[in-house]
């Protein structure tokens, strides 16, 4: 360890210390931000008096670190209890612990948003409108009770080294001509998520279907060139830099983003015709037990101060049009215009969870593998 | 009138073990036979998992790649722990002292870090493929192919068949390989001929052992499976984690059933072989001395064999995960020396839930290892030397757990942390994950334990019995004090094994009970390569540390 995170440690130790010995003590006198009711103060004192906030995140520690000590400043006497967990696990997690009737997450946050809007659907969120709606897209609440926080555009990744210039896709067509004119150069080169095996991967290769008309044929070349699937977004972006790989599709941006900081040999393309935008939709659980501490993480996420940490030092991309930075709603309409495609937070998303679709779709996908 | 009490102890240990190592397994049974999750009010009993299960061609394409891979391993382990043990045992093989806890090394490796260190050092693009790619011009192997998963999972699990073999043959008088000796037999054809055969049963132990571990391997096929879509049923049961979008429970019970259903009968062979369990007996009333074997010209090509597998087995990813813990990227057209940092390891400080990790992982290991070894020695005394039912039945339960994937051993442990109210308060803290630790290597703990008890000559036994004393005293006072070393050994072994686990603490983290496997796992998906190669050459770090202390110790790392 160096100097400097020997400092680092250091102080560290010290606030970690500091908190505990009760920073409430420091009167942080915040004034209520702008546009929000003047009762506001009073969850905020009930939020206070909870002490803490229970969240379920499958946002990892890494990347949620900034934010959360952000909050601690703003809401000093708030503590995060931040569970990093994989989706799947989230979700399993939560309605076991709902099941068993015992205290467990006050607010889920997680990237599965087909298993978020499920949730909320059956019951298991609350409602709560948040005096931050105004300032997010119409797309991205559902019955007052979820709401998108992230602006994640779906991008194709390069490695700089390997792929020459002008073979680099500019969008879906450049990618399918790509593949069907240098199946051999490519084969085995190019990686995806894995939709049987992995929720992110099922989700944003059936929206493809709904924004592209070749599609199948893309699946088809895919299928061709033998696909690389995987689980995780880390394990495609580590084979694409190491060269084991050469192209990912379909690499959430924030990831990528976050990559390419510590390894420039990292290239990210949105695509022009089309770029889907993924988010991580939070809400707050009915069997909440520090609601109001709940209903403070929720709008602090979506409020411009936390916006500003979610783009600037998170990396996961602010879906607000009045927060600045690389990582921003407004970057990605800079770059593309209207072709940026959220995916609506809505009853839409359950269509992945029906099992008989579900399993069509697959059928189709595992014929496409084959090249047929 | 005591000997009752005693026996009602007995009883009542066996009763305690049973409820916590079935309680999951019924669980997960229970589960198979519904049509949804089991606290779900719809649930009713069906048999559509089942259905669905045998009739998806996935399942039967992982059951038979289970199959093969656990013959695979299984045949190549055998040969070459028997014959390590052999060269360890018998001869005067130079440097064995040395040799003996490397020996053991990757049984105490999460089997993922081996796994990502391989991909880095041996994958399309790791740092030897570019090499010999540049030397001859093509990479001589394909890391992802499934002969490959099969050699390298066969080389990882040497240690066990070394370990039983090892400890038999200790237990052999070097009388019978003298007399083959005299009458100018080679080392080879006394190894093959005499001393091996000698000790079969523990031979085929370990063999059936590694044929089980064969079948819940995870990590390895997870990592080194992934890019061809190589399924085999550990992997296949997290694919149903997602096929139908929700989690269905059932669907993964089913491949648990049928996972059991393969191995259960293992157990009962290896229940056989262990009848011949007093060759083994070693630590007699009268000491048995034996030389030891000279190999002569031998020596060198011996000790090249050993090294060879250790290079191998262990070297190489390790090699490759220090590297990647050091370098900003890699891979082909990278030069090394320009991507040089020790930033990840100073960024793990960065994290709270790191740190506590680290520190969590020490203490289950010490402190927890401590006490689970205390409950597997209270077990294995009352089963000791008692030739009963229930011993046979202690033998089999304990197994159950292994038989479920760490993944589902923990979700189960976490529906009973759930939904039994009284342990509840425990779900959040570190007694939870010791639990499910302790329950889930029960077996190994067990066998560790009374592996040591069996070492005790029944003279001895005998001895303090004849001049009056009960049961209970005589373990006190006869058998456990001169077990003690071994007993010192398996709490390190343990220590060892808890440190390293990683699959099964998945569902019980949370704030406060992260301890570095499930870290590992949870940071491998997210993307944070770099903070688990750092992570994980400091789990290296903590073993290679309980390594030297059990060396300093002078504790024998066998038992």
């Amino acid at each position: 360890m160096d100097f400097a995170n020997g400092i680092r440690l250091f102080t560290r130790l010290a606030s970690v210390g500091a908190i505990s010995l009760g920073l409430a003590a420091v009167a942080a006198a915040q004034g209520l931000p702008e546009g929000y009711p003047a009762n506001y103060q009073a969850t905020i004192d009930a939020a206070k008096k909870e002490g803490k906030v229970v969240v379920y995140s499958s946002t990892d520690a890494a990347s949620a670190g900034p934010l959360l000590k952000d909050f601690q400043a703003a809401f000093p006497g708030i503590t995060v209890e931040y569970n990093d967990l994989n989706s799947t696990e989230l979700y399993n997690r939560f309605i076991s612990e709902a099941a068993a009737n015992t205290g467990g997450g006050d607010l889920l946050w997680s990237s599965a948003m087909d298993l978020q809007v499920k949730l909320v659907t059956d019951g298991y969120g609350q409602t709560y409108v948040s005096p931050e709606i105004k300032s997010i897209p119409d797309w991205a609440h559902f019955k007052d009770q979820a709401y998108a926080t992230t602006y994640e555009p779906v991008t194709f990744v390069y490695n700089k080294r390997l792929v020459p210039a002008g073979d680099v896709p500019k969008n879906h067509d450049d990618l399918l001509k790509l593949l069907q004119t240098k199946t051999d150069a490519y084969k085995g080169k190019v990686t995806a998520y894995d939709p049987e095996r992995s929720g992110v991967g099922f989700l944003f290769f059936t929206q493809d279907v709904k924004h592209y008309p070749r599609a199948w044929d893309l699946n088809k070349a895919f299928g061709k060139a033998q696909l690389k699937l995987y689980t995780s977004a880390g394990a495609m972006i580590e084979r694409v830099t190491s060269g084991e790989h050469t192209i990912g599709y379909g690499i959430f941006g924030s990831y990528a983003l976050a990559r390419q900081k510590k390894d420039p040999n990292l290239g990210v393309v949105l695509p022009n015709d089309y770029t889907l935008i993924a988010t991580r939709v939070a809400f707050i659980a009915k069997s909440a037990q520090h609601p109001n501490a709940a209903k403070v993480f929720l709008d602090y996420l979506l409020s411009k101060r936390g916006q500003n940490i979610i783009a600037n030092q998170a990396d996961l991309y602010s879906l607000r049009s009045d927060v600045e930075g690389e990582a921003t709603l407004k970057a990605v309409e800079k770059a593309i215009g209207d072709k940026a495609k959220p995916i609506p937070v809505s009853t839409e998303l359950l269509d992945s969870l029906d099992q008989k679709k579900r399993l069509e779709f697959l059928k189709q996908w595992q014929a496409a593998m084959k090249g047929q | 009138m005591r000997l009752f009490n005693y026996g009602l102890f007995r009883l009542a240990v066996i009763a305690i073990v049973a409820l916590a190592v079935l309680a999951p397994l019924v669980l997960v049974f229970y589960q198979s036979f519904l049509d949804a999750p089991f606290f779900q009010p719809s649930a009713k009993l069906s048999l559509d998992a089942y259905d669905f299960v045998t009739s998806d061609s996935d399942f039967w394409d992982a059951f038979a790649n289970s199959v093969m891979l656990a013959a695979g391993m299984t045949a190549i382990a055998v040969p070459l722990g028997a014959v390590l043990a052999f060269l360890m045992v018998r001869t005067d093989l130079p440097g064995r002292a040395l040799l003996e806890p490397l020996l053991l090394v990757p049984i105490f490796i999460s089997a993922i870090v081996l796994a990502f260190g391989y991909v880095v050092a041996l994958g399309p693009v790791g740092v030897f493929s570019i090499a010999a790619k540049d030397a001859f011009g093509f990479v001589p192997w394909n890391l992802y192919s499934f002969p490959s998963l099969i050699v390298i999972a066969g080389l990882m699990h040497v240690p066990h068949v070394y370990l039983y073999t090892a400890a038999a043959l200790r237990g052999l008088g070097a009388d019978v390989e003298e007399a083959a000796r005299v009458i100018g037999a080679p080392p080879w054809r006394i190894a093959l001929t005499v001393s091996l055969p000698m000790v079969t049963p523990a031979i085929l132990f370990g063999g059936v052992l590694v044929f089980f571990l064969g079948f819940e391997l995870f990590g390895l096929p997870l990592v080194l499976g992934d890019p061809q879509g190589l399924l085999v049923l550990s992997t296949y049961l997290y694919k149903l984690t997602n096929k139908l979008g929700v989690p269905s429970y059932q669907l993964m019970a089913v491949v648990v059933v049928a996972i059991v259903a393969i191995t259960a009968p293992l157990v009962a062979v290896q229940r056989r072989l262990l009848k011949s369990a007093n060759r083994y007996v070693s630590m007699r009333g009268k000491g048995v001395r034996s030389d030891l074997m000279r190999l002569g010209g031998w020596r060198w090509p011996a000790l090249a064999i050993v090294i060879a597998w250790f290079t191998v087995t262990v070297a190489i990813p390790l090699f490759g995960i220090g590297l990647r813990s050091v370098v900003t990227s890699w891979g082909e057209g990278v030069r090394l020396s320009e991507v040089l940092t020790l930033a990840h390891y100073g960024d793990l400080w960065d994290y709270p839930n790191v740190v506590r990790g680290i520190f969590n992982t020490i203490g289950i290991g010490v402190i927890g290892g401590a006490v689970a070894v205390g409950v597997y020695t209270l077990v294995a005394l009352v089963v000791h030397r008692w030739n009963s039912g229930w011993t046979r039945l202690v033998d089999y339960i304990v197994m159950a757990p292994r038989a479920m994937p760490g993944l589902v051993a923990g979700l189960a442990m976490l529906w009973l942390f759930l939904f039994i109210k009284p342990l509840n308060p425990l779900r959040a803290t570190m007694i939870s994950v010791w639990l499910a630790y302790t329950v889930v290597w029960f077996a190994y703990g067990m066998r560790l334990v009374s592996g040591t008890l069996l070492q005790v000559g029944p003279e001895l036994e005998e001895a303090a019995r004849v001049a009056g004393a009960t049961t209970g005293r005589i373990q006190r006072d006869v058998t456990v004090p001169l077990v003690r070393y071994g007993i010192l050994a398996s709490w390190l072994l343990v220590f060892l094994i808890f440190a390293r686990e990683y699959s099964t603490g998945i569902y019980l983290l949370a704030p406060g009970t992260e301890v570095i496997g499930s870290l590992l796992v949870s940071l491998w998906g997210t993307g944070a390569i770099d903070m688990v190669s750092a992570l994980s050459v400091i789990n290296v770090l903590i073993i290679g540390l309980g390594l030297a202390i059990a060396m300093r110790l002078g504790v024998r790392l066998h038992a």
